[in-house]
């Protein structure tokens, strides 16, 4: 369910870059140009407020003033350090910032990892064998994820609490019980993106290495899956990204604060009604978002490459 | 593809049933521990289709590669909705979450009521001579007790050592005193000191008690309470209550199967009744907008950016993702006070007055925008149609943008519960939950079957629509 | 056979890491016979060293284990429907607007302390954990907003005509001044506009018999108020309440002087002393009548797994004696910058800030703590925010009307 809430993307590829003599390009492109600045400036306008919000020191979130009058730190000092209340009291016991970045960097990779290795095995049946129920299982797989999920948390919280009982290593407040429940999400529209690539993938490749005594498993790792990167990189971004920042479940399934996830440990900062501290929710959400644009960085090489093939044919 | 090999394949595939095996019957044993029957048969039958799913050779191979995937699709997504499912035929809701016997028990607890002019004890436990438990007690006056479970008998004033109000000593009696107490909670909780009739001293902690008299006792017989004062039955109305003649409710009630009232309450509820098409439509033009626009602005976006050698290009890309990677709740917080319409940052900027949030059809349009943000701009699509159908059954079920943006808000003069920008779901929550006597799971359930059947039947008919399924020849 | 082969081996492999897997299994717990009773405490992390402090203290006095566990506050409520008994708590922190819901899932246990501990309570504080007559809950802390005046702008207001001038006449002073910063927002704030609503004549429910709240009584736009509710159109016309004020905004007019008067509570009292500005807290001068505020109460409860845990009486002696007392009281005071519910603690209270915010809320009106008062708040919010939306506004009496009507519809119905 993690991931087929963030709708997937796929970009066209930059093919071969042909050489133009700068000016002649840009006079060309202008509107290019124009078109992505609106688009950033879109897309970027909320976020600079929360730039905004954890360098001022006012606590404040989409405050009168873009550019904070007193630029200071404390807020992500208050991360790592800690925070005191006027009576010299600290509002948090410890500052836990650090664990939770862990947790959650164990939970997002675990579960990206994960999710793209059951939803391109379920793929790779789905685009290369024909078996009864072949349609029903794939349209299945889409309907199943529309059912409203309001009470599902319940549920979920009950599923761990009563195995938890019994193997306490999946129970509640563990990081596994967590990347457990996300795979409940790894076959979803994930496996429709994947299967729409490996469609695309020429079945004479596979016949030809089943010609060579390849079984169809030695086909989907030694042939499906190098070919089917871009794809890979794209679930594996997405997945990632939506569990790093997913809060309903894991906020239900984890207790402690050296267990919490980013979200959940960030939540406490602004669950107050009126007493939300905004400067460190924002400090922390910033530095949450480096792993992910990283990724993105490192990936996008994959990503751009060619997901044009499977993207389009659907 | 020589790495894998025949032989270094098939020590793979050993080495995974192995483990999955090795787990399976290391499970089994602790679910025997735990006298877990149920679950040790279907740990088993799963171990054992398992097993014939991988060393079996030809039919099988399909189901080879969707197992994995498909135990974590029941176990945590099959699973609770068919316990959604069950929920939608039971009471479950406010006053209604324990067991019956559970509940009878509460209501023997709630019943008992301190007595009018009633006195309160200091007391001390202790034990006599023969290590029997029994209260020493001294009432506001300074008259002094002991109370055991036979009655109160009086015993001199000067038997009983008194210091700081806390009774320290008594005559011939050992009084329990500090790490001791810590020990005596059986002894003392269910401990009290019949006074006649149906008063009876009861310890409240170590030092202190007060004279209770229940005010309902319970009638196994009749499977009802009598209420002690003018003789009114309460009866099980076999939907969770104890209930009067004259429609008066013990609490708590209890949980219990209630067959399709809660789908009756809703075709009945005018509450529910009067709203539903017009918040039907506008779910409809909502998640289709919401994709719609999406879609075209991300594919406008592509195109735009596709351009070869176009400088900028990777930053254009790395920048536009970065929204992608801040939580939505954060951005919907940020979004709501940019669109204040005295205050925001939007109408300063551009000098305009637009009621954003307060008109509803600006609320309207305010949802769709923000929500089109979210989808699009974190990365740029391309149309596919199952994600298109996705996208649509997710929007159509975005209970987090509205709640978090405009709560359904602003309200429409003619109807107690829906706003101008309740969708469905969120209009499920209102009823559900902040209506009536609070939490309404059962009702909550029921409306999301409901909703599910909708979002289904449109989306399957969509796709029969679109190309997709064709491709699945 | 190739088949038989592979089943040989996957059989002894199976064997052998199985027997390692229950050879290195961890026996099952003996069902400890729990010679030391053990008693949880369910707190959240601003409670939790005060409650620490004194809940150990009283563990050792009387032989028990305390385990002070942290839970979030927002999810004590609704964990402790689902929890189980082996890890449910005995004790918990609790608002008491959760009163009513606990009390009628039958999750919580009737507290009986004596006299001469409730007299040392404000009878609203003991009414406000009081559900179908019975106490459910030890309070220790009051929390309530109060009209905070900057000093410096304008002169402190003993009537309300005073405050609607001195509040007028600073906003005319410049474009983007603001009258009064009281938090409502498209949503709008019941909570923050109370002191209006109880000083035109409003109330949310009536008390029926032994002082429960009556959810059929619905006092949203009874004929005192409705005669009143004029004058929230003229408040409305004049500027002097604006709906689109939301939380953020009032607050940053207030600390950057662009409004002299802020409606908040003891939760701002970090920010009141890091501005730098002259202040006073004070009670909304009376308007037809007094303009109380809401008040918030916290305390202690005593679940019904207590029993359970064969803790009850501890529990109750924990909650209802140790918890009550001034000196617990006035350490929770330091830890959470709330006034003490206790009155002798109170009076010890040395911050000038809590001081006078808890002057502020002397007379007030516990939120109502029925299940019920979930129909309430979004259509009592929204009846403020459309009647006071500036040019266009709906009148303030049709406004309440409609809001009582949907409330008594969503009561019944829901």
């Amino acid at each position: 369910m993690s991931t087929s809430e963030r709708v997937a993307e796929v970009t066209v590829p930059a093919v071969a870059e042909r050489r133009q003599p700068k000016r002649r390009r840009f006079a060309q492109n202008w509107w290019r140009h124009a078109v992505a600045l609106i688009a950033l400036v879109f897309a970027l306008f909320p976020v600079a407020y929360v730039l905004s919000a954890a360098f001022n020191g006012d606590n404040s979130l989409s405050g009168s003033s873009l550019i904070p009058r007193h630029v200071t730190f404390d807020n992500f000092r208050t991360l790592f350090v800690g925070q005191k209340n006027t009576t010299g009291h600290a509002t948090f016991q410890n500052a836990h910032y650090a664990s939770w970045f862990a947790n959650s960097m164990i939970v997002a990779g675990a579960t990206a990892l994960l999710t793209v290795l059951l939803g391109a095995l379920a793929a790779y049946a789905f685009s290369r064998f024909r078996f009864r129920g072949r349609r029903l299982g794939m349209l299945t797989l889409l309907l199943i994820h529309m059912f409203p999920q309001l009470l599902a948390v319940l549920a979920i919280y009950l599923i761990v609490l009563n195995v938890g009982d019994i193997f306490h290593f999946i129970g509640l407040n563990t990081l596994s019980a967590l990347v457990l429940v996300y795979l409940g999400g790894a076959m979803g529209v994930n496996t429709w993106l994947m299967k729409g690539f490996f469609d695309t993938i020429p079945s004479e490749l596979d016949e030809s290495a089943r010609v060579d005594g390849a079984t169809p498993a030695q086909v989907f790792w030694g042939v499906v899956l190098p070919l089917a990167a871009p794809v890979l990189a794209v679930i594996a971004l997405i997945s990632f990204v939506a569990t790093l920042n997913e809060f309903v479940i894991a906020s239900v399934v984890l207790e402690t604060q050296h267990k919490f996830t980013l979200p959940v440990g960030l939540w406490q900062y602004i669950d107050q009604k009126y007493s939300e501290h905004w400067g460190p929710f924002a400090a922390g959400v910033l530095i949450a978002a480096v792993p992910a644009a990283l990724l993105f960085a490192f990936l996008q090489r994959y990503i751009v490459q060619g997901l044009t093939q499977g993207a389009v044919k659907g | 593809m020589s790495a894998f090999s025949g032989t270094v394949g098939l020590a793979l595939k050993i080495a995974f049933l192995s483990i999955v095996n090795a787990l399976g019957i290391w499970a089994a044993v602790v679910l025997i521990d735990h006298h877990k029957w149920r679950a040790v048969a279907v740990l088993a039958a799963a171990t054992a289709g398992l097993d014939a799913i991988y060393l079996v050779k030809r039919w099988t191979l399909p189901l080879k590669f969707l197992i994995p995937g498909t135990i974590f699709l029941l176990a945590f997504h099959v699973v609770p909705v068919a316990y959604t499912v069950n929920v939608a035929f039971t009471n479950y809701s406010t006053g209604h979450i324990l067991s019956k016997s559970e509940a009878i028990a509460g209501i023997k607890v709630n019943s008992l009521t301190e007595v009018e002019n009633g006195k309160a004890y200091t007391i001390a436990p202790a034990r006599d001579k023969g290590g029997h438990f029994l209260l020493v007690l001294r009432d506001d006056s300074g008259a002094t007790f002991i109370g055991t479970k036979d009655g109160l008998r009086p015993i001199p004033r000067s038997d009983v050592t008194v210091s700081d109000g806390a009774i320290t000593a008594a005559r011939g009696y050992r009084v329990l005193k500090g790490t001791e107490l810590g020990s005596l909670d059986k002894e003392l909780s269910t401990f009290t000191v019949p006074l006649g009739g149906d008063k009876a001293i009861q310890p409240q902690g170590f030092d202190t008690a007060v004279v209770l008299a229940p005010t309902l006792r319970y009638d196994p017989k009749a499977d009802g309470f009598v209420r002690l004062k003018d003789g009114v039955l309460f009866k099980d109305n076999n939907r969770g209550s104890f209930v009067a003649a004259n429609g008066e409710e013990l609490e708590p009630g209890w949980k219990t199967y209630v067959g399709t009232r809660n789908f009756s309450r809703i075709a009945h509820s005018s509450l529910i009744r009067d709203p539903f098409l017009k918040v039907f439509v506008w779910t409809l033009v909502f998640a289709s907008l919401v994709v719609f626009i999406s879609f075209a602005l991300g594919l406008l976006l592509a195109i735009t950016l596709n351009k070869p050698g176009l400088s900028f290009q990777r930053t254009y890309r790395a920048l536009l993702v970065i929204p992608f990677a801040v939580p939505a709740f954060l951005s919907l917080l940020v979004w709501q006070g940019l669109l204040n319409d005295d205050f925001g940052v939007v109408n300063r900027l551009f000098h305009t007055s637009i009621p954003w949030l307060f008109d509803p059809n600006w609320a309207r349009v305010s949802v769709i925008l923000v929500s089109v943000w979210l989808v699009t701009l974190p990365l740029l699509l391309v149309a596919v149609a199952p994600l298109m159908i996705a996208s649509f059954a997710f929007n159509f079920n975005n209970f987090g943008n509205i709640y978090l943006l405009t709560g359904g808000g602003p309200a429409l003069g003619n109807s107690p519960v829906a706003g101008a920008t309740d969708i469905l779901i969120s209009y499920t929550y209102k009823i559900a939950f902040a209506a009536g006597k609070g939490q309404d799971y059962g009702l909550a359930s029921a409306l999301a079957i409901i909703i599910f059947f909708v979002v289904a039947t449109i989306s399957a008919v969509s796709f029969t629509r679109t190309k997709a399924l064709e491709n699945l020849a | 056979m190739k088949v038989g082969r592979r089943l040989a081996i996957l059989l002894a492999v199976v064997l052998a890491a199985s027997l390692t897997l229950i050879g290195g299994r961890a026996t099952p717990a003996a069902h400890a016979s729990a010679k030391a009773a053990k008693l949880t405490i369910w707190v959240d992390n601003v409670q939790k060293p005060a409650v620490d402090k004194i809940a150990s203290a009283w563990g050792t006095r009387r032989g028990v284990d305390v385990n002070v566990t942290f839970h979030a506050f927002g999810s004590i409520r609704d964990d402790l429907k689902t929890v189980k008994t082996e890890n449910a708590p005995d004790v918990i922190v609790a608002a008491h607007d959760w009163t009513g819901d606990l009390a009628a899932n039958g999750l919580v246990a009737p507290l009986f302390p004596t006299k001469a501990i409730k007299k040392q309570f404000p009878a609203y504080a003991l009414n406000a954990f009081s559900y179908g007559g019975k106490l459910y809950g030890a309070p220790y802390a009051l929390e309530n907003v109060g009209l905070v005046v900057n000093t410096r702008l304008v002169k402190v207001p003993t009537t309300f005509a005073q405050f609607e001038k001195e509040a007028l006449a600073f906003k005319h002073k410049s474009a983007d001044n603001i009258a009064l910063a009281v938090p409502q927002g498209s949503g709008g704030d019941a909570y923050h506009m109370y002191p209006f609503f109880s000083g035109l004549g409003g109330f949310v429910f009536g008390s029926g018999k032994n002082g429960a709240l009556n959810p059929n009584k619905i006092g949203v736009a009874n004929k005192t108020f409705l005669k009143n509710a004029p004058l929230i159109d003229k408040w409305n016309r004049e500027g002097l309440i604006n709906s689109k004020v939301d939380y953020g905004t009032g607050k940053n007019a207030w600390l950057k002087q662009k409004a002299a008067f802020w409606i908040t509570g003891p939760w701002e009292t970090d920010a009141l002393k890091a501005s730098g500005i002259p202040f006073r807290i004070i009670q909304l001068p009376k308007i037809k009548f007094r303009s109380v505020p809401f008040l918030g109460v916290q305390g202690m409860m005593v679940t019904k797994f207590a029993a359970a845990h064969g803790v009850a009486s501890l529990a109750k002696d924990l909650v209802a004696n140790e918890m009550m007392k001034p000196s617990f009281q006035l350490d929770l005071e330091q830890a959470n910058l709330r006034y003490p519910a206790n009155i002798v603690a109170g009076k010890r209270v040395s911050d000038p800030v809590l001081k006078q915010f808890g002057k502020a809320g002397i007379g007030g009106v516990p939120m109502p703590n029925i299940p019920q008062m979930g129909s309430v708040w979004a259509e009592l919010g929204g009846a403020w925010v459309k009647a006071t939306k500036g040019p266009g506004a709906t009148p303030a009496r049709v406004a309440f009307a409609t809001a009582a009507r949907n409330i008594a519809a969503k009561i019944a119905g829901g």
